[in-house]
């Protein structure tokens, strides 16, 4: 893999307008996270966090600055070019799951893949794959509103990882979840990101954010804190499961 | 490739609300074959000869001569596909009740033929066992008051009188209508006409050609006479006949043209509801499929390909609905599906709507933003100044609660009551139509039509007839009249002219603008002669009438249901003595409440030829029918769309609905403030529908008035009887609607988390 970061962002920021009134969200962030890192940023509420996650993946449009994904300039981008390059590069899970009501699991999955092209029967097997990793090959054909939460954000997962994303994003995926499916997803993200998989997940929780190879704290709009977790605080024998199983 | 992306949702989608795409299809496809049905009736209303000759199989030219003619020359001309007789047919006069007309009488054999086959319509056909019995056509039949069973006399050429008698009587694409086509016909069998003209001399051949194109008519007639050499005395083409059976109803027409614009925007309302219903139900759907990589214009197509297949599937289901229902359930009615012109314009004016329809819930659906959790804003608002009053004089909380928020989220409220009120008026507007039809039956005098029949001295006097007449107890009065065609200077053809009563006792015409005719040279005339001759009330006008010039001034305009308003009506003293003595004809005016059937039926006895005036109501009798279908498509689509309002409303009060049970509210309180929230806007929708239907309707019919000929005067709105029913109906269908979703949503239990 080359060394281009798969994201840098450079003074990015976001100012709404509510009421004609400018409330910046972002203010001015400096981020770059190399292929493969797992990188979690982590703030209060209203620290702009989700925010600049939804920019990063072309969600929500920057007010000035600029969006780099694997070396290539992506602010710019119109509203369907944002949408081509989520579909081939980017995975989303959201912390409601935003699963489509109206279609099966197997449809869900598969969607992205047949969204990027892929012939009906690859974007079948992948799905097959997919599920059968994350052990949900048995509800393949449910609805989802028949599912848990916590089997509904494997499967979100599982669409995410579809189309084998370079990045994938996650907003809060364990904040509408019970501890146990919290560890559940957790190690999931764990697993993948061992495969080599870039993450950039966003949360509250600073024992979620421990999981991740690299911290950032942002607080109103602007990074107070970046810094590598060591590596031997996070490799306990029984992986990131325990750390959770630890405190419920 | 992505492609299938696409149609995977849309099946997905599909699948997921079959109950509400069925419907959506259904409501398309029962506008789509009530606008069908109608235009149908329609046409074969005004134009019956299309469906007499597609049944009789038809004969386009029929061939009058002398002698029998070389049948195997003219079945070998280019475009024949076959030939009808050729049969023997002479003149003859029929006697009946004191009168004389003349008739034709036609030899046919007992056994049907392939080509020109009268159609029978009541008793029996010709019999070889009963040769005294003749099948009579209808309309002859009718305006000579003779039924099955009714024995006439017929005199040949020769002098000689033969009792016959009415076997039955048929109907026929090649003979047009009494009295427009002269002589009537009867069908006789060839022993029968044998009887009553011994001499081969005095007999014609008719044979009929049919061709394989109409269009080929002249050509072949042409081909013909050549064939025959100088055998032909006369030939007929199926041009003339359906002239004399056409019924150039503009009126009607327009009135129909005013429904079926009602019916394309009632589909595309039914449309647009569901499927921007649809579309803001799944907002959030559709926010995911863009954070997944779905482009706008994907959605956009994803949606329109959805709920425009929807419309295009009720189209055709519709087309073949009204195939169906026309050929099955009106078979006895409907002799011939639709014409190809109207059935396109139906089709391609439905699709137009239904894409509109569509188009504008797919852009907004394209337009949603990529972000999924996109914040609901917090409704804005406080108790007004009008709630804390409502409130402190002890209003039911409910009750203000719900006004308090309909009246905060402003926009909702207002598409629900556009959504109610749209159809509201349609329906009023088509009360105001009915009301109008009632008038035309109830107030005849009002569309000119004061004298309810209209006799025809025969062979008596004008005089003698005039006495016969007014010695009935039921007839008030007897206005003399004649009815001429005259010359208007810069016209290609004549307009007809109505001398009708005297300028001291002109005939009560219904003026509605000016003043009636008082004096010799004054006239007044319908909306259609005024706009032919570009004249207004008040001009001069010069013509010839039978060669004598007459200049008349214009005093007023009148309602004019007959020949599209292209009438003048003046006193009889105004024509020149030789035109207006002996009067042609008398019109009656009858006691109120008196019955025209049995007058008419009593003079007839007497030996006078009595016609009823058909009053425009009746011919507009298949209006009626489309404004009832009209009006229940119209309330299902205003109903569908509060249900859709209302589920929309719900959905976003699921969170007033827990902080309002959690301040103590029963569950009865709750759905009483959600049927108020809901039922208020629909409310004011159905006032303000209603009221502007009220108002237009009335404007809307006298411009079809103008435009018809017949002119402004006719509209009246619906009367308060009706309105009120139909307000009251409304709201309380409406309240009804709005209830269902609000008694589940206030038992269920109520999650106080985030959506």
């Amino acid at each position: 893999m080359s060394d281009t970061p798969v994201v840098r962002v450079v003074n990015l920021v976001k100012i709404y307008q509510t009421g004609g009134l400018p409330v910046p969200a972002v203010r001015g962030v400096d981020l770059t996270v190399e292929a493969g890192e797992f990188v979690a940023i982590t703030g209060p509420s209203g620290s702009g966090k989700s925010t600049l996650v939804h920019m990063i993946g072309g969600l929500d449009t920057r007010s000035s600055g600029e969006i780099w994904l694997e070396g290539r300039r992506a602010d710019t981008l119109s509203e369907s070019g944002w949408a081509v390059l989520r579909r081939e590069q980017i995975g989303f899970v959201f912390q409601f799951f935003n699963l489509v009501g109206n279609m099966t699991v197997a449809d869900n999955v598969e969607l992205p893949a047949l969204l990027g092209g892929a012939s009906p029967r690859h974007a079948r097997e992948r799905r097959e794959y997919l599920l059968g990793e994350l052990g949900l090959a048995d509800r393949a054909d449910a609805a989802p509103a028949q599912l848990s939460g916590g089997e509904q954000q494997r499967v979100a997962l599982a669409r995410a990882l579809a189309n084998q994303p370079r990045l994938l994003l996650a907003d809060e995926p364990t904040g509408n979840l019970d501890s146990r499916n919290t560890r559940d997803v957790l190690r999931l993200l764990g697993r993948v990101h061992r495969q080599g998989q870039t993450i950039v997940l966003v949360t509250h929780d600073a024992r979620v954010a421990s999981m991740a190879d690299r911290v950032v704290s942002l607080l109103d709009g602007q990074i107070v804190d970046d810094g590598a977790i060591p590596r031997v605080r996070r490799r306990p024998a029984g992986g990131a499961g325990d750390v959770v199983e630890l405190r419920s | 490739m992505p492609r299938s992306a696409e149609l995977r949702w849309i099946r997905a989608d599909l699948r997921a609300r079959r109950g509400q795409a069925g419907l959506t299809v259904l409501a398309v496809a029962g506008i789509v074959t009530a606008l069908i049905v109608a235009a149908t009736l329609l046409e074969g209303g005004t134009n019956p000869w299309r469906g007499l000759f597609e049944r009789g199989h038809g004969a386009h030219i029929w061939i009058h001569s002398k002698d029998v003619p070389d049948v195997s020359a003219l079945r070998g001309l280019p475009g024949v596909t076959d030939v009808a007789g050729p049969y023997r047919s002479a003149p003859a006069t029929l006697a009946t009740g004191g009168r004389r007309v003349p008739i034709t009488l036609r030899e046919t054999p007992a056994a049907f033929t392939s080509v020109a086959r009268p159609l029978p319509r009541e008793g029996r056909w010709l019999d070889p066992r009963a040769p005294d019995g003749v099948v009579v056509e209808r309309s002859f039949a009718r305006a000579l008051g003779l039924r099955p069973g009714s024995p006439f006399t017929v005199t040949g050429l020769n002098g000689a009188t033969h009792r016959l008698t009415v076997a039955g009587l048929a109907e026929s694409g090649d003979q047009g209508f009494y009295p427009e086509w002269t002589p009537g016909l009867a069908w006789t069998l060839g022993q029968t006409l044998d009887v009553v003209e011994p001499a081969p001399g005095r007999t014609e051949a008719v044979t009929g050609l049919r061709l394989a194109d109409p269009a080929d008519t002249d050509l072949v007639v042409q081909r013909a006479v050549f064939t025959l050499r100088n055998q032909v005395q006369r030939v007929t083409t199926w041009r003339e006949v359906r002239a004399s059976m056409e019924l150039d109803d503009r009126l009607l027409g327009l009135l129909l043209a005013l429904f079926g614009v009602a019916g394309l925007v009632a589909a595309a309302l039914a449309l647009a509801n569901a499927a921007g219903g649809r579309v803001l139900t799944q907002l959030r759907d559709i926010a995911t499929l863009k954070s997944l990589g779905f482009t706008r214009g994907q959605v956009v197509r994803m949606l329109l390909a959805e709920h425009g297949t929807l419309g295009l599937l009720g189209i055709a289901l519709g087309v073949l609905a009204a195939r169906l229902v026309t050929a099955y359930a009106m078979g006895e009615t409907v002799a011939v599906p639709l014409s190809a012109g109207p059935l396109a314009a139906i089709v391609a004016g439905t699709a137009l709507a239904v894409l509109v329809a569509v188009l504008v819930p797919a852009w907004r659906g394209g337009r949603v933003p990529p972000l999924p959790a996109a914040p609901a804003a917090p409704p804005r608002g406080r108790l007004s100044r009008l709630a804390r009053v409502a409130l402190l004089v002890r209003l039911p909380p409910a009750l203000v609660l719900g006004a308090r928020d309909a009246f905060t989220r402003r926009t909702p409220a207002a598409l629900t009551a556009c959504g109610v009120a749209l159809p509201m008026m349609l329906i009023t507007i088509g009360l105001g139509c009915w009301a109008t039809l009632d008038d035309f039956g109830r107030h005849p005098e009002s569309v000119g039509q004061a004298a309810a029949l209209s006799i025809r001295p025969g062979d008596m006097t004008a005089e003698e007839a005039r006495q016969r007449v007014m010695a009935d107890p039921d007839v008030v009065a007897a206005y003399p009249g004649a009815e001429l065609d005259a010359l208007v200077p810069w016209q290609t053809r004549t307009v007809r002219t109505r001398a009708l009563g005297l300028s001291s006792d002109p005939y009560p015409f219904p003026v509605v603008e000016g003043r009636m005719f008082a004096d010799r040279g004054e006239a007044v005339a319908g909306q259609g002669l005024l706009d032919l001759l570009g004249v207004r009330v008040g001009d001069r006008v010069r013509m010839t009438i039978g060669g004598t010039p007459l200049i008349v001034r214009i005093v007023g305009r009148v309602i004019e249901p007959e020949q599209d308003g292209e009438v003048l009506s003046f006193g009889l003293d105004s024509l020149a003595a030789k035109d207006a003595l002996p009067p042609g004809f008398y019109a009656l005016v009858l006691r109120p409440g008196a019955d025209a059937a049995q007058v008419r039926a009593r003079l007839q006895e007497q030996g006078l030829e009595v016609t009823r005036a058909v009053n425009p109501a009746e011919r507009l009798a298949v209006v009626r029918v489309i404004i009832v279908a009209l009006v229940v498509v119209l309330a299902l689509i205003g109903l569908a769309n509060l249900l859709t309002a209302s589920a929309l409303g719900l959905r976003d009060h699921v969170l007033d609905l827990a902080v309002l049970k959690a301040m103590g509210l029963t569950p009865r309180q709750v759905t009483a403030t959600l049927v108020t929230a809901a039922g208020l806007p629909a409310a004011v929708g159905v006032v303000a529908g209603a009221a502007a239907g009220a108002f237009w309707s009335r404007a809307l019919i006298d411009l079809e008035g103008r435009g018809s000929g017949v002119g402004a005067g006719i509209g009246r709105a619906p009367t308060p009887g009706m309105l009120a029913a139909a307000l009251l109906i409304a709201i309380g269908a409406a309240s009804l609607v709005a209830l269902i979703p609000a008694r589940r949503a206030a038992r269920a239990r109520v999650p106080v988390t985030a959506r």
